[in-house]
C-alpha cells in the first residue's frame, strides 16, 4: 500500500527538500516504481523544483498548448509498467499532500471555508479527468486557489498565493524578488486557470456541504439539551471533519448532504451524545435519501484520510 | 482532557473504547491522568453495535484533539430572535422532532428538561379565573425551538403577572379565552409538571429582553411554529423540502452568518488533522507578513536603484524610482530619507524636512533621516533668516537641536539668530523712539484731506463693491477713522491667527517661539504705538516710496512661493492692527531704499528697472524674465520683471519680508481694511495684492502689471509719445488692472480699456503723472483715513490709478468724471500745498531715525553692490534693461527729471533725508535693517492692537 521510498522522500519533517520534491517531482514521484522516487527527491535539491522557470513554464506551456498534450509527455513511459494499485494509492497520496497544501495556503491567505472548499473540489474535478503524470498538481492547486477566489467572491491576488506557496516549497525562505520568475510564475498559474476553466466546461461553482451542515446543526442542536450543547463541541468536530474530507476525492462522490449528515453523525458520535429517537432517526429525516449504509461509507472514507495523513507527512 | 466529556463519550461507546483508547493514548500524559478516574466506571455498550471499530479507532487516535479543552473554544452566538425572525438570515426549520415522530411522552419528558426559567413560551388562554389565567402551550418563542403543541402543556399565568395598564380594572378584563399570549417562563416544577408564566418582561432571560410580552396576533407567531404546521398539515412536506423553500437558505452569506452564530473561526479553522492544527501555523507564513515583507524588500531594491540613478546624477528617474518605492510601501524609510535628501538637493527643503519627519516617525532611530532632517533644517533656517523670518528659523534650529543637540551648526545658527533678534530689537526701538518726535504739524489738515478720500472712496466702493463687509467697514472707517481700521483688521488678524495654527503643522515648535518672541517684545511696541498715535503723520514719502511697496509684494509673492507657508505665516501673523503706525516707519525705509536705488538709475525708471533686472537674475525669475523678454510690449517685460523681481525676492528676502510686511500694511490700510480682510477671507476677487496671499502666482501677475504701470508712468515721462503711448497703455492697464482688482472686474477689460486710453491720454498721463504723484505723495503723507505713510504713499499710488480710471470713465458717466474730477482735484489740491507745507516737515522727521548719518540722495554705485549683497544680484541684469529705459526715455527726458525731480523735487527738502535713511537702511545698516523694521512694524501692529482692543 505505501511505498517506503516516497515516505522517505516525503515522509520527513515538513523541511523544504521533501516540498520542493514533491512539487517539482510530483509526477515523477507517485507515477514510477519504487525506485524512482529517489529521483523526485534529486529533483527536489534543484533550483527547478519549487516550479523554477524551466520546469514550470514547460508546463505551463504544455497547459495552454491544450489537450494536445494529453498524450502523455515522452518521458513517463517507463512508469506505465507498475501495478494499478500501486498507482491508485501514489495518486491517492499526491491528492491529498496537494489538498493538504491547499488547505494550509487556504489558511495562510485568510481563505474562508467555502472557497478552500471550492478549491479542493475544482482540483480533485479537474484530476478526475485528466491524468495526474500531465499536469503539475501545484501548480494546478495554485490556479485552483485563484480561481475559486473568484468563484466564492474571496478575490485573491496571485501575488499573495505565490508567496504563500513558494513559502510552502521553501520554508523559512525570503519572500520571491518582483523578477522574471515571478512573472513567468504569475502567467502559469494564470494560464493554468484558463487550462481548469476548460476542463471544467467552465463548471465551476458547486454545492457544498457546509450550508447543509449549519442548517443541521441548527436543527440538532433544537434536540439537545442547551447545557449539554454548549459542553460538548459537536459544531467545531463537525465543522473539521467537513473540511478535512477536503483532502480527498469523497468530496465529490458523495452527495453534500450525505456529507453534512455524515460529518455530523461522526461528530455527534464521537462525544456521545444521545439523540432522541423517534420512529425516524434525525439524520433520515434530515435528508430523504441518506441511509445508514450511505452515512458510513461517509465516514469510512473520511476516516480513511485520517489514517492517510499518518502515512503521506 | 475533559474528563466529563470523555465520560459521557465512554458512556456512550463502552469498555472497547476505553481500551482502544488506552492502546492509542498511552503516550499522552493528559489522558493517563484521567484514565484511573475513568476505568472505574464500567461502561456498557449503549450506541450502535457493530461497525464501530473504525470509529472508536477514529476517536482514540483523535482523543487528545477531541476532548482538549481548547478544542472547544467556539463561544456560540445569542439567538437574535427579533432579528432573524424578520430577515430570516438562515432557513428557521421546523424543529426536528415534528419530521422524527418521537414519542408523546419522550418529547413531553424532553420539555420539561430542557425547558427553563427565562424562556419564551406562546400559549391560548383556554381558561380565565380570578387569580390569573391557564394557557395551553402552543410553541416555544425563544430560548428552545420544540414542537409542544400537542403536549397538552398548561402553564398557569397569575394575575400579578400581569402587568397592570394603571387603571383600576381587573387587569385580567383584557384578556379573553382564545387570546394569544407570550409570556415569559417564570418557574418550572419539573416533578410535578408545572408550569408558570409570567407577562412582565422581567421574567425573561436578559437575551430576550426584546420580546414583547402580552397578547400576540397569529401572524406574530414563531416561524418555525407556523412552519411546523404546514409540515404538519402535508405529509408530503420534508425537511429537505422546507428547507430550499426557505429565503434563508439561499441567502449567499448563510454559511458565514451560520458559522458565525455557532462561534467557530474561519480563519483559525478547526482541523483533525494533525498537520492542519493552528499551532503549526507561523504568523509569518501568512499572506499579509508576506506581502509586507516582500513590499519592504521591493521598496528596497527601488530605492537602490534610485539611489545609483541619483549618483549618476539623473534626478528626475531617481525621484521616480523613490516615488515607485513609496507606491509599493508606504513609509519605507529607506525611500523617504532617499527621496528626502533627493528634495533637499533639489533645495525643496520643506518636501525634504516633510519627508525626513514622516521617515522619522515610523523609524524615530534611523540614523541618516535624523542627521539628514538636523542638516536640513538648518539649511532651511538659513533661507529663512535670509528672508527675515528669524522666529521661524529659530524655530527650525530648536528642532534641529531637539534632534541632535550636540549638532554644531545648529547651536551657532541658534546663537546667531538669537543674537540678530535681539539687535533688531535694540535698533527698531531706536528707530521709533525717533519716530515719535516727528513732526506734528499738519494734523488737521490732514485729517481734512482723509476724510475727503474717505468720502470719496465710500462711494467707489459704494458704486463698485458688493461686499457688504468691505463696504460696511468703509463706511464705518469713514465715521469713525480711528477705530474702526483698528476693529476690522484686528479681526483679520485673529483669523488669519487661526490659520496660521492650523497651516503651522509643518513646522514644529517655531510657532511658540515666535509667539513667546513677540510677546517679549509686546510691551515695548505697545509703548511705542501709544506715543506714535498722537503724533503726526509724517510727510508723504516720495513717490518712489510706492515701488517698495510693490517689491514688497513681490517679496510676498516669493516668498509665498517657495517657503509659502512660514512667510504666508509669518506675515499674517505680523499683519498689523494699526497699519498706519507701522507703515509710517515702513514709509520711511522704503522711500530710502527708493531714493538709494533712484540716483543710480538717474531717474524713477533706472530704479524700476534696475531691480527688476537685477532681481530676475535670480533664479527661474531670472530665465523666465529673459526668455520672455523678447515679447514687444514693453508692459509684458514690465511685468515679466515686476514677476522676476517678485522671485527675485526669494532671495532678497529680507529687505523683500520688510517690504511685504510693509506693503501689507501698506495695503490693509489703504484698502479701508474691507480689503485687508478679504484677503484673510479668501476671496480672490478685489485686491491683487490681497488676493496675493492665496495666490501667488495671481498675485505675482498683478504686481507685475502694477509695476509696469509704474513703470511705463515713470518712463512715459521722458518718452516719445508713442512710446509713451504703450507705456502709458500699460500703465494704465496697471492702473486698470489696479482697479479692476479693486472691483473685482476682469482685468481684460481692464486692459482693452486702458489701452484706447492709454493712446490718447498718454499725453495726458505724462501730465497727469508728476501730479498724480505729487498728488500721491501727498496724499500719502496726509491722508486722513489713518493710514500710515508708508500706506499712503501705497494709497497714493493706488490712488493715482483710481484717478486714471476716474478720468477713465470721465467719458461713459459725466457724472463720475466729475466727481472724479474733484476728486482729482481735491487730491491735487492738497499735496501743493500741503507738501510744501508738511512734506518738508515730515520727511525730515521720518529720516533721522533710519540713519541720519547718511548723506542725502544716496550715491548710486556704492549702492549697487550693496544691494547685491541685501538683495541678492538685483543690478545683475540691469544694464539691458536701463538701456531700454534710456532709449525710451531719451525723446522724454524732460519730464521724466521734471516728474521724478518734481516728485523728488516736491519731496526734495524732504527726500535727502529720506534716502539717507533708506540708504543708511540699506548700506550703513546691517543687512538685517530692513528686517528690523518689519519687525518693527509687526512690533507696532500688535502693540497697536493691544490697547485698542
Amino acid at each position: 500500500m505505501e511505498d517506503p521510498s516516497s515516505r522517505t522522500a516525503h515522509g520527513g519533517p515538513p523541511g523544504q527538500a521533501a516540498r520542493g520534491g514533491s512539487y517539482s517531482g510530483g509526477p515523477a514521484a507517485h507515477g514510477g516504481p519504487p525506485g524512482q522516487a529517489a529521483r523526485g527527491g534529486s529533483h527536489s535539491g534543484g533550483p527547478a523544483a519549487h516550479g523554477g522557470p524551466p520546469g514550470q513554464a514547460a508546463r505551463g506551456g504544455s497547459h495552454s498548448g491544450g489537450p494536445a498534450a494529453h498524450g502523455g509527455p515522452p518521458g513517463q513511459a517507463a512508469r506505465g509498467v507498475s501495478d494499478s494499485e500501486t498507482d491508485v494509492t501514489r495518486e491517492i497520496k499526491t491528492h491529498f499532500r496537494v489538498c493538504r497544501f491547499i488547505m494550509e495556503s487556504g489558511v495562510k491567505l485568510g481563505m474562508r471555508s467555502v472557497p478552500v472548499a471550492t478549491a479542493c473540489e475544482l482540483y480533485h474535478r479537474f484530476f478526475e479527468c485528466v491524468s495526474l503524470r500531465v499536469y503539475e498538481p501545484y501548480l494546478v492547486a495554485m490556479s485552483c486557489v485563484y480561481l475559486a477566489g473568484k468563484v466564492e467572491e474571496q478575490h485573491l491576488r496571485t501575488r499573495d498565493i505565490l508567496n504563500v506557496s513558494h513559502r510552502y516549497f521553501h520554508s523559512g525562505s525570503a519572500p520571491l524578488e518582483c523578477d522574471r520568475e515571478f512573472w513567468e510564475l504569475r502567467d502559469s498559474v494564470v494560464q493554468c486557470e484558463l487550462l481548469i476553466l476548460r476542463q471544467l466546461d467552465f463548471h465551476v461553482s458547486f454545492r457544498h456541504p457546509h450550508k447543509y451542515l449549519l442548517h443541521y446543526l441548527t436543527s440538532v442542536k433544537a434536540l439537545v439539551n442547551r447545557h449539554a450543547w454548549t459542553r460538548t463541541p459537536v459544531a467545531e468536530t463537525a465543522w473539521a471533519l467537513l473540511r478535512d474530507c477536503y483532502h480527498g476525492v469523497m468530496c465529490i462522490h458523495h452527495a453534500p448532504q450525505h456529507i453534512a449528515i455524515a460529518t455530523l453523525y461522526l461528530a455527534l458520535n464521537s462525544y456521545g451524545v444521545e439523540m432522541p429517537v423517534g420512529e425516524r432517526e434525525w439524520w433520515q429525516v434530515l435528508c430523504e435519501d441518506v441511509t445508514k449504509e450511505g452515512i458510513n461509507a461517509v465516514i469510512s472514507d473520511l476516516l480513511q484520510l485520517y489514517d492517510m495523513e499518518a502515512k503521506c507527512v | 482532557m475533559d474528563r466529563d466529556l470523555l465520560r459521557q463519550c465512554l458512556t456512550h461507546h463502552g469498555e472497547s473504547l476505553f481500551n482502544t483508547l488506552q492502546c492509542e493514548q498511552t503516550e499522552n500524559p493528559d489522558f493517563q491522568a484521567v484514565a484511573s478516574d475513568l476505568a472505574k466506571a464500567t461502561y456498557e455498550r449503549r450506541g450502535p453495535g457493530e461497525g464501530c471499530s473504525l470509529v472508536e479507532q477514529f476517536i482514540a487516535r483523535k482523543a487528545d484533539i477531541l476532548f482538549c479543552p481548547t478544542w472547544r473554544n467556539a463561544v456560540p452566538r445569542e439567538d437574535e430572535l427579533e432579528d432573524e425572525e424578520a430577515t430570516e438570515p438562515y432557513a428557521i426549520m421546523p424543529p426536528a422532532e415534528l419530521f422524527m415522530e418521537v414519542p408523546f411522552e419522550e418529547r413531553r419528558a424532553m420539555l420539561y428538561r430542557d425547558l427553563e426559567r427565562g424562556d419564551a413560551v406562546v400559549g391560548r388562554i383556554n381558561n380565565i379565573r380570578e387569580y390569573g389565567f391557564f394557557l395551553t402551550l402552543l410553541c416555544a418563542a425563544g430560548g428552545l425551538r420544540r414542537d409542544i403543541e400537542d403536549l397538552e402543556l398548561s402553564a398557569l399565568c397569575h394575575i400579578k403577572e400581569i402587568p397592570s395598564t394603571g387603571s383600576h380594572d381587573d387587569p385580567l378584563s383584557y384578556y379573553q379565552i382564545g387570546d394569544l399570549i407570550r409570556g415569559g417562563v417564570k418557574d418550572l416544577d419539573r416533578y410535578q409538571e408545572k408550569i408558570t408564566v409570567s407577562l412582565l418582561p422581567a421574567s425573561l432571560c436578559p437575551r430576550f429582553a426584546h420580546i414583547k410580552l402580552g397578547v400576540v396576533a397569529r401572524e406574530e407567531l414563531p416561524k418555525h411554529y407556523s412552519r411546523g404546521l404546514r409540515v404538519a398539515n402535508d405529509t408530503r412536506e420534508t425537511y429537505e423540502r422546507i428547507l430550499r423553500s426557505c429565503h434563508g437558505y439561499h441567502n449567499p452569506s448563510v454559511v458565514e452568518y451560520l458559522l458565525g452564530r455557532a462561534g467557530v473561526s474561519d480563519h483559525r479553522p478547526p482541523s483533525l488533522m494533525r498537520g492542519l492544527q493552528s499551532k503549526h501555523f507561523h504568523e509569518e507564513d501568512f499572506a499579509t507578513v508576506i506581502r509586507k515583507k516582500q513590499s519592504a524588500s521591493w521598496a528596497l531594491k527601488c530605492v537602490r536603484s534610485g539611489v545609483d540613478l541619483f549618483k549618476h546624477g539623473r534626478h528626475v528617474e531617481a525621484m521616480n524610482e523613490y516615488n515607485k518605492a513609496l507606491e509599493i510601501d508606504t513609509n519605507n524609510v529607506e525611500a523617504l530619507v532617499a527621496r528626502g535628501a533627493l528634495y533637499a538637493n533639489k533645495g525643496g527643503m520643506m518636501k525634504a524636512i516633510s519627508d525626513f519627519e514622516l521617515g522619522l516617525e515610523t523609524c524615530p532611530d534611523h540614523r541618516n533621516a535624523k542627521k539628514y532632517l538636523c542638516q536640513t533644517l538648518v539649511e532651511r533656517g538659513k533661507q529663512l533668516q535670509g528672508q527675515e523670518k528669524f522666529v521661524t528659523a529659530e524655530g527650525l534650529y530648536r528642532r534641529a537641536l531637539s534632534l541632535d543637540d550636540s549638532y554644531p551648526e545648529a547651536q551657532a545658527a541658534l546663537r546667531r539668530i538669537t543674537d540678530t533678534i535681539q539687535k533688531s530689537i535694540r535698533l527698531r526701538e531706536e528707530a521709533t523712539a525717533k519716530e515719535t518726535e516727528k513732526a506734528k504739524s499738519g494734523k488737521t489738515s490732514a485729517q481734512k484731506l482723509r476724510k475727503i478720500l474717505k468720502d470719496e472712496k465710500r462711494m467707489k466702493k459704494k458704486r463698485k463693491r458688493s461686499s457688504s463687509s468691505s463696504s460696511s467697514s468703509s463706511s464705518s472707517s469713514s465715521e469713525r477713522p480711528s477705530l474702526s481700521p483698528t476693529s476690522t483688521t484686528s479681526s483679520s488678524r485673529r483669523r488669519s491667527k487661526k490659520r496660521r495654527r492650523k497651516r503651522g503643522g509643518s513646522e514644529r515648535g517655531s510657532p511658540r517661539h515666535r509667539r513667546r518672541s513677540s510677546k517679549d517684545d509686546g510691551s515695548g511696541r505697545r509703548k511705542r504705538s501709544e506715543e506714535e498715535e498722537e503724533e503726526e503723520y509724517p510727510a508723504p514719502p516720495n513717490t518712489s516710496a510706492s515701488f517698495l511697496y510693490r517689491q514688497g509684494f513681490l517679496g510676498l509673492g516669493a516668498g509665498r512661493g517657495e517657503g509659502g507657508e512660514e512667510g504666508g505665516e509669518e506675515d499674517e501673523e505680523e499683519v498689523v492692527v494699526d497699519d498706519r503706525r507701522i507703515s509710517q516707519l515702513y514709509s520711511l525705509s522704503a522711500a530710502s531704499e527708493d531714493e538709494g536705488s533712484e540716483p543710480l538709475g538717474g531717474d524713477g525708471e533706472g530704479r524700476e528697472g534696475r531691480r527688476g533686472r537685477s532681481f530676475s537674475s535670480h533664479g527661474k525669475g531670472g530665465r523666465r524674465r529673459r526668455s520672455r523678454r523678447g515679447s514687444s510690449s514693453e508692459s509684458s517685460a514690465a511685468r515679466e520683471q515686476g514677476k522676476a523681481r517678485r522671485r527675485s525676492g526669494e532671495g532678497r528676502g529680507r529687505s523683500s519680508e520688510g517690504r511685504r510686511r510693509s506693503s501689507e500694511e501698506g495695503r490693509s490700510s489703504e484698502e479701508g481694511r474691507g480689503r485687508g480682510r478679504s484677503r484673510e477671507e479668501g476671496r480672490s476677487s478685489e485686491d491683487g495684492r490681497g488676493r496675493s496671499r492665496e495666490d501667488g502666482r495671481r498675485r505675482s501677475r498683478e504686481e507685475g502689471r502694477r509695476r509696469s504701470r509704474e513703470e511705463g508712468r515713470r518712463r512715459s515721462r521722458g518718452r516719445s509719445s508713442e512710446e509713451g503711448r504703450s507705456r502709458g497703455r500699460s500703465r494704465e492697464e496697471g492702473r486698470s488692472r489696479g482697479r479692476s482688482s479693486e472691483e473685482g472686474r476682469s482685468s481684460e477689460e481692464g486692459r482693452g480699456r486702458s489701452s484706447e486710453e492709454g493712446r490718447g491720454r498718454s499725453r495726458e498721463e505724462g501730465r497727469g503723472r508728476s501730479r498724480e504723484e505729487g498728488k500721491r505723495r501727498s496724499r500719502g503723507r496726509s491722508s486722513e483715513e489713518g493710514r500710515s505713510r508708508g500706506s499712503s504713499r501705497e494709497d497714493g499710488r493706488r490712488r493715482s490709478t483710481d484717478e486714471g480710471r476716474r478720468r477713465r470713465k470721465a467719458s461713459p458717466s459725466s457724472l463720475e468724471s466729475q466727481r472724479s474730477r474733484k476728486s482729482t482735484v481735491a487730491a491735487e489740491q492738497p499735496p501743493a500745498c500741503r507738501r510744501s507745507s508738511s512734506g518738508s516737515l515730515g520727511q525730515p522727521a521720518a529720516a533721522p531715525p533710519l540713519v541720519p548719518a547718511a548723506p542725502p540722495l544716496a550715491p548710486p554705485p556704492p549702492a549697487a553692490p550693496r544691494r547685491t549683497s541685501l538683495e541678492g544680484g538685483r543690478s545683475q541684469s540691469r544694464p539691458g534693461k536701463g538701456a531700454e529705459l534710456r532709449g525710451g526715455e531719451g525723446p522724454r527726458a524732460p519730464p521724466p527729471s521734471t516728474s521724478t525731480s518734481s516728485s523728488n523735487g516736491q519731496g526734495g527738502v524732504a527726500r535727502p533725508p529720506q534716502p539717507a535713511g533708506g540708504g543708511a537702511g540699506k548700506k550703513g545698516l546691517p543687512a538685517n535693517l530692513m528686517d528690523i523694521f518689519n519687525k518693527i512694524a509687526k512690533f507696532e501692529k500688535e502693540k497697536g492692537a493691544g490697547p485698542r482692543k
